[in-house]
C-alpha cells in the first residue's frame, strides 16, 4: 500500500469555492429560459380525506392561467416511490398529509398564481386522522394506504443467541425508553427545478437534484419516456443533507408533465414554507431498550424495540430502519440480541433520508444508556466502552466478523479521552451535583405547583452554571450495504495539452466530492488539481452510479475515479516503456505535472509534452473507470449477514455548561475523533466535521419539527431553531486513519459519522453536569427544567 | 406574498407628512422594513391591506444620534447597528446598547430601527425595557402638530400604539441618567443569536448606605408589552439592598406577571425562570456596584 502522497491528505481549496462565495455559481433558480412559465401548487387544508372532486371553475378562465395540470395529465405511472410506489405525483384518490398537492397552476405571473391556487375548490370527505405512530398498528386505526392492508411499512427483526438466557446470566437489568423528533434538513436553498421540452429529443431537466439518476427513473416512469430521452442536469446545489431526493424526483416529474403539456419551459421554485410543509424529514423514533449486564460491566443481553414514524409515504423508511437494525446495539460485542425495528404509516409529514440515516436516533439511545450503566456500576464512561467495545475480529449483532479493516473503535476512544483529559474532568464534574435543577420534580401537574417561588428556592449566583463532559462512540457501515446495487463509474479525458476533464456518476451535493476526485487523479497522473476541469453532471454523459447517499461518494466514486486514472496510467506506462525502450525494472514517475524515469534524468517530459506525444502516437487519452462494491448478503428473517463490506469508527467528546435556572446548554467544545480511512482532502474532511457537529448540536438541544394535526408548526426559521455560530463553541477534529482494502487507498466515509454522535455526547455531558438523564430530544430549555416539552395549543401567532 | 402597493420615498419630513395626511387609511411608514416585509410574507393582517408605503429612510436628519446638555436624541431612522456602535449611547445608556447588540443578526441590525421596534410594539421588542427605565420620551409629528409623549404612554397594547394615522414618530428623547444609577439588561432566547426574546428585563438601581434609594424596573416578552413596573419600584425603594430583598422583589415580579397574564402554556417554564433570572440580575447589578 502506498505510504507517501503528493496531494492526497493535503489541504486543497475546493474547486467551486470561489464561484460560490462570489455569487458566480449557478443554482437552479438562476437559470432562465425564453418563454419560461411557472408552476404553482394547489393544496387543501385537509390532513386525511378522500378527494371527491376538484373544481377549477372559479379560476380556469382567468387570464393568468395558461393551463392546469393534475393526475389526469399523467400518461405513465400516477404514483411513484423509490421503494414502494405509494406517492402520487398529484394526489387524486386521497389526501394523506397536509403537504399533499392536488394540482399545479401554470402561468407567467407566479404571484397571481399563488392567489388563484387558493380559489380551487376541492371537495373532500374527511377521514379520521392518525398522528400517533404508537396507534398505527391498532385494529381500529384508519389505514393510510388501504391497498397495502396495514400501516406497517416494514419490520426488521434481528435475533442472535438466547435473549432470555442472557438476561438470566445478568446481575442487573436496565430498561429505558428514548424518543427523537421530526427533523427538517434546513438546506439553505429551497427546492427548484426547470423542465425544458426538447421535442423529438425528449426533455431536459435542470434542478437542485441530489440524485439525478433516480430523478431520471421517476420522470421517465411518469411521462412514459425511455431513459435516454430524459436528461437530468444537476445545478449547483445549495445543500441537501439527504433531503433533495424523493421530493425533487416528484417536482421534476410535475415540471416535466407541465412542460410537455404546454410545450414551454416550466419552473417550479418553493418558498421556505412550502419546502418545510411538503419535504420529508428525519424519522422520529421511539426506542425501548432492555439491557442485561454483569457487575463487571459486561453486557450479556440487549432487547431492543424501535418504532419509526414513516409518515404518509414509504419513501426510504425500509432502508433507514435497516441501518438502525444493523447498528442498534452500538459498537459492542453482545452474545444475545433481540431487535425489532418497525416503520409505520401515519398522517404526519413523510420521513426519509437525512444525514445519519437511522443512526443518530439509536446512537442517542444506546450511548445514553451505556453511560447510565457506567454510573450505576461506579465506573467511568470510557471504561464501560472498553469492556464491551469492538476489537479486531469482533462479531457484530448480525453475526459479521470485523476483520478486513482496522477496527479502530478503542483507538478513537482513547485518542478522544487523552485529548480532552476526559476521565479526570468527568470525575470532577460528578462531585458537583449538590444543587440540582429545582423545577423537575413538579412535572406532574402544573396546578399542583405554585409557580411563585419561595425564598429558599432561589439559587445562589455562584451555583447556576454546571460543567459537564460526555462522550459517545459509534461504528458505521460504509456505503449502501445490503440496501442495493453498489457500484460507480467515472470518466477521465486528458487533453493534448495535458489538462483534463473529469466526471463521476455521483453528484456534488456540496460535500466537496469534485475536489476530492481531482486530488485522486492528480495523485496518480501528476496533473495539478487546478488543471482538472470537473464536467457538469448530467445523466446523458456518464453511467448510472446509483444515488449520492450513505457517505459513499469518496469510497465508491473515489474508487471509480482512481480506477479511471489507473487505466490511463497503465496505458501511458506501456506506451513509454516502448517509446523510451525501458527495462522491466525501470520505474516511471508521474508527479508535479511531469513524467520521468527514476534514476534516468534524461528521460523526462512535462505532462503537457507527454500528452501531446501520446496523442500523436495514437494513444487513447480517455478512460471509463468502474468500482463495484464487494458482495454482501443479508437474511431478512433473522437479521443475519455481512451487512456492510466495511465500517468506520468515531468518538466525540462534548464539553458543556448547563444553566440550571434557565435550562440553557452552552456547548463549549466538541472534540471529534474519526477514523474515516485515508483522508483525501484535509480541508474537505475538516469541513465535514464542522458542519456535522453543528447539525448535531441542533439535534441535541434545539431542533424539533412539531405537528398540529399533521401540519408542521414551524414553517420557517423564525420558529424552527437551528444553531448559529454563536451557539457552537470550539470544534476540534482529529483523524485516526485506519487501513482498509476498499476505497481509494483505504478512504471510506466521514459525512454522516460526524453528525450521528454529537447529540448523544451532549446528552451525556448534560447528565455529567446536572446528574439528570434526559430521554427525549431535543434537550431544550423546557426539557432541561421540566423534562417535557411545552407547546401552545393552537397555531395562532400574535404578530399576525 | 407582497400585497400590491405604491411606494414613495420622500426626501424631507414635510413632504412625507403631506403624503401621509393626503393618503387614506392604508398607508404605512417604512423605515428598516424588518417587521413589514416579513409581515407581508406571512400574510399578516396588520400589513396585508397596505396600499402605500412611505419610506422615510432617505429623509435627511432622521438618522442621527445627537447629544445635548441634559438629553440625547435618537432619530427615527437610527438602526440598531448605529446604536450599539455609538459612543454616546454606550456612555449614557449602556442597557440600550446591550439590547441593541442582541437583536436579530448583523443584517437585521443594519436595517432595523429603534423607533420601528416600538412602533411595531411586539411583546418581545428588545429596545423597549431599556428605553422605559431610561424614561424615554418620543416626539411625534403630523402636518400641523408636533407633540411629545412618554414611551410608556405611547405603548397601548401589543401591536397597538398611540400613533395616529397622520403621524410619524420622528425621534426619541432620553434624559441623561444620573451617574449613580447602575444597571443591566437581560435577555433569554432559545439560542444566543437571531433569537426572539422569551424574557427580557431591564434594571437601573442606585443605593445609598446599603439601601435602595432609586430603582427602575421594566420587563418585556413576559408581559403583553414592554412594561415599567412602578408598583414594584415603589415597594423596593428604601429597602435594604440585599439578597433577601432581591428574592422578595423577584417573587413580587412573578406574582405581578401571573396577575397580568394568567396561566399560559408557557407559564410553567417562564414564571419560575423569570423570578430566578430577575433575582440573578438584581444580584449582579448590586455586586457590580460594590
Amino acid at each position: 500500500m502506498k505510504e507517501k502522497f503528493n496531494v492526497v491528505g493535503k489541504p486543497v481549496i475546493r474547486e467551486d469555492g470561489k464561484a460560490k462565495v462570489t455569487g458566480q455559481a449557478k443554482f437552479a433558480d438562476d437559470y432562465k429560459f425564453p418563454n419560461m412559465i411557472f408552476g404553482v401548487m394547489v393544496r387543501t387544508k385537509a390532513t386525511h380525506a378522500i378527494i371527491k372532486k376538484i373544481d377549477y371553475s372559479e379560476i380556469e378562465n382567468d387570464k393568468h392561467i395558461i393551463t392546469i395540470v393534475d393526475a389526469k395529465d399523467i400518461k405513465g405511472l400516477k404514483k411513484t416511490g423509490l421503494i414502494r410506489k405509494d406517492q402520487p405525483v398529484f394526489a387524486f384518490e386521497k389526501i394523506v398529509t397536509p403537504g399533499d398537492v392536488v394540482a399545479m397552476l401554470l402561468g407567467e405571473d407566479e404571484d397571481k398564481l399563488r392567489l388563484l391556487a387558493k380559489k380551487v375548490k376541492v371537495e373532500l370527505e374527511e377521514l379520521p386522522v392518525l398522528n400517533d405512530p404508537e396507534k398505527a398498528l391498532n385494529e381500529d386505526s384508519p389505514l393510510i394506504h388501504p391497498e397495502f392492508g396495514s400501516n406497517l411499512i416494514v419490520h426488521h427483526p434481528l435475533r442472535k443467541g438466547d435473549i432470555e438466557k442472557g438476561f438470566a446470566e445478568s446481575d442487573f437489568i436496565l430498561e429505558q425508553t428514548y424518543t427523537t423528533p421530526h427533523i427538517e434538513h434546513a438546506y439553505l436553498e429551497p427546492e427548484c427545478v426547470i423542465a425544458i421540452p426538447l421535442g423529438e429529443k425528449g426533455i431536459h431537466i435542470i434542478g437542485s437534484i441530489q440524485n439525478p439518476f433516480t430523478a431520471r427513473r421517476i420522470v421517465a416512469e411518469v411521462i412514459n419516456y425511455p431513459l435516454n430521452k430524459v436528461k437530468i442536469e444537476q445545478a449547483e446545489l445549495g445543500g441537501s443533507f439527504g433531503g433533495k431526493d424523493d421530493l425533487m424526483c416528484i417536482l421534476s416529474a410535475r415540471a416535466a408533465v407541465a412542460a410537455l403539456k404546454t410545450n414551454r419551459p416550466v419552473k417550479i421554485r418553493y418558498t421556505r414554507e412550502e419546502s418545510i410543509l411538503e419535504s420529508y424529514k428525519r424519522h422520529p423514533y421511539r426506542m425501548h431498550y432492555k439491557v442485561g449486564y454483569t457487575k463487571d460491566g459486561k453486557i450479556k443481553a440487549m432487547k431492543i424495540d424501535i418504532l419509526a414514524d414513516g409518515g404518509a409515504y414509504c419513501s426510504m423508511t425500509p432502508f433507514v430502519t435497516w441501518r438502525s437494525v444493523v447498528q442498534a446495539t452500538g459498537p459492542y460485542e453482545i452474545e444475545n440480541v433481540w431487535t425489532d425495528v418497525r416503520g409505520v404509516y401515519t398522517n404526519n409529514p413523510y420521513t426519509g433520508a437525512m444525514r445519519g440515516f437511522g443512526s443518530p436516533q439509536i446512537i442517542f439511545a444506546q450511548e445514553s444508556l451505556m453511560d447510565d450503566i457506567a454510573v450505576h456500576l461506579g465506573i467511568t464512561p470510557d471504561e464501560i466502552r472498553r469492556i464491551n467495545g469492538y476489537r479486531q475480529g469482533s462479531i457484530t449483532a448480525s453475526g459479521q466478523r470485523l476483520e478486513n479493516h482496522e477496527v479502530n473503535l478503542l483507538k478513537v476512544l482513547d485518542t478522544a479521552c487523552n485529548e480532552t483529559n476526559f476521565r479526570e474532568k468527568w470525575i470532577e464534574n460528578e462531585k458537583h451535583h449538590n444543587r440540582r435543577i429545582p423545577t423537575i420534580e413538579f412535572k406532574e401537574n402544573i396546578l399542583k405547583r405554585n409557580l411563585i417561588l419561595s425564598k429558599n428556592e432561589f439559587i445562589n449566583p455562584d451555583d447556576i452554571i454546571k460543567k459537564g463532559i460526555g462522550l459517545a462512540v459509534s461504528f458505521r457501515g460504509s456505503s449502501l450495504g445490503a440496501e442495493g446495487i453498489d457500484a460507480a463509474a467515472s470518466y477521465l479525458s486528458i487533453q493534448n495539452d495535458g489538462s483534463a476533464y473529469l466526471l463521476c456518476g455521483l453528484a456534488e451535493n456540496g460535500q466537496g466530492m469534485r475536489t476530492a476526485y481531482a486530488i485522486i487523479v492528480s495523485e496518480i497522473l501528476g496533473i495539478p488539481v487546478e488543471n482538472i476541469y470537473y464536467l457538469e453532471m448530467t445523466t446523458a454523459h456518464i453511467p448510472d452510479s446509483g444515488p449520492t447517499v450513505a457517505s459513499r461518494s469518496t469510497i465508491m466514486g473515489g474508487g471509480a475515479v482512481k480506477n479511471s486514472a489507473e487505466i490511463l496510467r497503465k496505458r501511458f506506462e506501456d506506451f513509454l516503456k516502448d517509446y523510451w525502450k525501458l527495462n522491466e525494472n525501470d520505474l516511471i514517475v508521474f508527479e508535479n505535472n511531469e513524467v520521468y524515469v527514476k534514476g534516468k534524468e534524461n528521460l523526462k517530459l512535462s505532462f503537457p509534452e507527454f500528452a501531446n506525444l501520446a496523442y500523436k502516437n495514437g494513444i487513447c487519452l480517455s478512460s471509463i473507470g468502474w468500482y463495484p462494491g464487494p458482495k454482501i448478503h443479508w437474511e431478512e428473517e433473522t437479521g443475519h449477514g455481512s451487512a456492510y463490506f466495511t465500517y468506520v469508527y468515531g468518538c466525540q467528546v462534548a464539553e458543556v455548561r448547563v444553566n440550571i435556572i434557565t435550562g440553557e446548554v452552552y456547548v463549549d467544545r466538541v472534540t471529534a475523533v474519526h477514523d474515516p480511512g485515508k483522508v483525501i482532502n484535509l480541508l474537505g474532511a475538516l469541513g465535514q466535521v464542522y458542519g456535522g457537529v453543528t447539525q448535531g448540536v441542533g439535534y441535541a438541544i434545539f431542533e424539533e419539527l412539531d405537528k398540529h394535526n399533521g401540519l408542521p408548526r414551524e414553517l420557517n426559521f423564525d420558529q424552527y431553531i437551528i444553531p448559529t455560530s454563536k451557539d457552537v463553541g470550539e470544534i476540534i477534529p482529529i483523524f485516526v486513519e485506519g487501513k482498509d482494502e476498499f476505497g481509494p487507498w483505504g478512504a471510506k466515509s466521514l459525512g454522516e459519522p460526524t453528525l450521528e454522535l454529537t447529540a448523544a455526547a451532549i446528552n451525556n455531558a448534560i447528565r455529567n453536569a446536572v446528574g439528570e438523564r434526559y430521554f427525549n430530544l431535543p434537550v431544550n430549555l423546557e426539557e432541561v427544567l421540566l423534562k417535557r416539552k411545552l407547546r401552545p395549543e393552537d397555531l395562532k401567532r400574535g404578530s399576525l | 406574498m407582497n400585497p400590491e402597493f405604491n411606494y414613495i420615498a420622500p426626501l424631507n419630513l414635510n413632504s412625507a407628512l403631506k403624503i401621509l395626511s393626503a393618503s387614506k387609511s392604508r398607508a404605512k411608514i417604512l423605515a428598516g422594513g424588518t417587521d413589514i416585509i416579513p409581515g407581508f410574507h406571512i400574510g399578516s393582517k396588520r400589513f396585508s391591506s397596505t396600499e402605500l408605503l412611505i419610506d422615510i429612510k432617505r429623509i435627511r436628519g432622521l438618522d442621527t444620534i445627537k447629544e445635548y446638555k441634559n438629553f440625547v436624541e435618537i432619530g427615527a431612522c437610527v438602526t440598531f447597528s448605529q446604536l450599539s456602535e455609538s459612543e454616546i449611547i454606550r456612555k449614557y445608556f449602556p442597557l440600550l446598547a446591550k439590547a441593541a447588540e442582541t437583536i436579530g443578526s448583523v443584517q437585521i441590525r443594519n436595517r432595523a430601527t429603534v423607533v420601528g421596534n416600538f412602533v411595531n410594539n411586539a411583546p418581545c421588542a428588545d429596545s423597549v425595557p431599556p428605553l422605559l427605565v431610561y424614561d424615554a420620551k418620543i416626539q411625534i409629528q403630523s402636518l400641523n402638530r408636533k407633540r411629545e409623549i412618554s414611551l410608556q404612554k405611547f405603548l397601548i397594547k401589543s401591536y397597538t400604539t398611540a400613533l395616529k394615522k397622520n403621524e410619524i414618530v420622528t425621534k426619541i428623547l432620553i434624559p441623561k441618567p444620573e451617574p449613580e444609577l447602575k444597571g443591566d439588561f437581560y435577555k433569554l432566547g432559545r439560542r444566543r443569536a437571531v433569537a426572539i426574546s422569551r424574557i427580557s428585563l431591564a434594571v437601573l438601581m442606585k443605593t445609598k448606605n446599603s439601601l435602595i434609594e432609586e430603582i427602575r424596573i421594566a420587563s418585556g416578552a413576559v408581559t403583553p408589552i414592554g412594561t415599567r413596573l412602578y408598583e414594584l419600584e415603589k415597594f423596593a425603594r428604601g429597602k435594604a439592598a440585599n439578597s433577601d430583598t432581591f428574592k422578595e422583589l423577584s417573587i413580587q415580579l412573578g406574582k405581578k406577571v401571573l396577575e397580568i397574564t394568567g396561566l399560559r402554556w408557557s407559564s410553567e417554564y417562564k414564571l419560575p425562570v423569570l423570578q430566578q433570572t430577575f433575582y440573578q440580575l438584581l444580584e449582579k447589578v448590586s455586586r457590580d456596584e460594590i
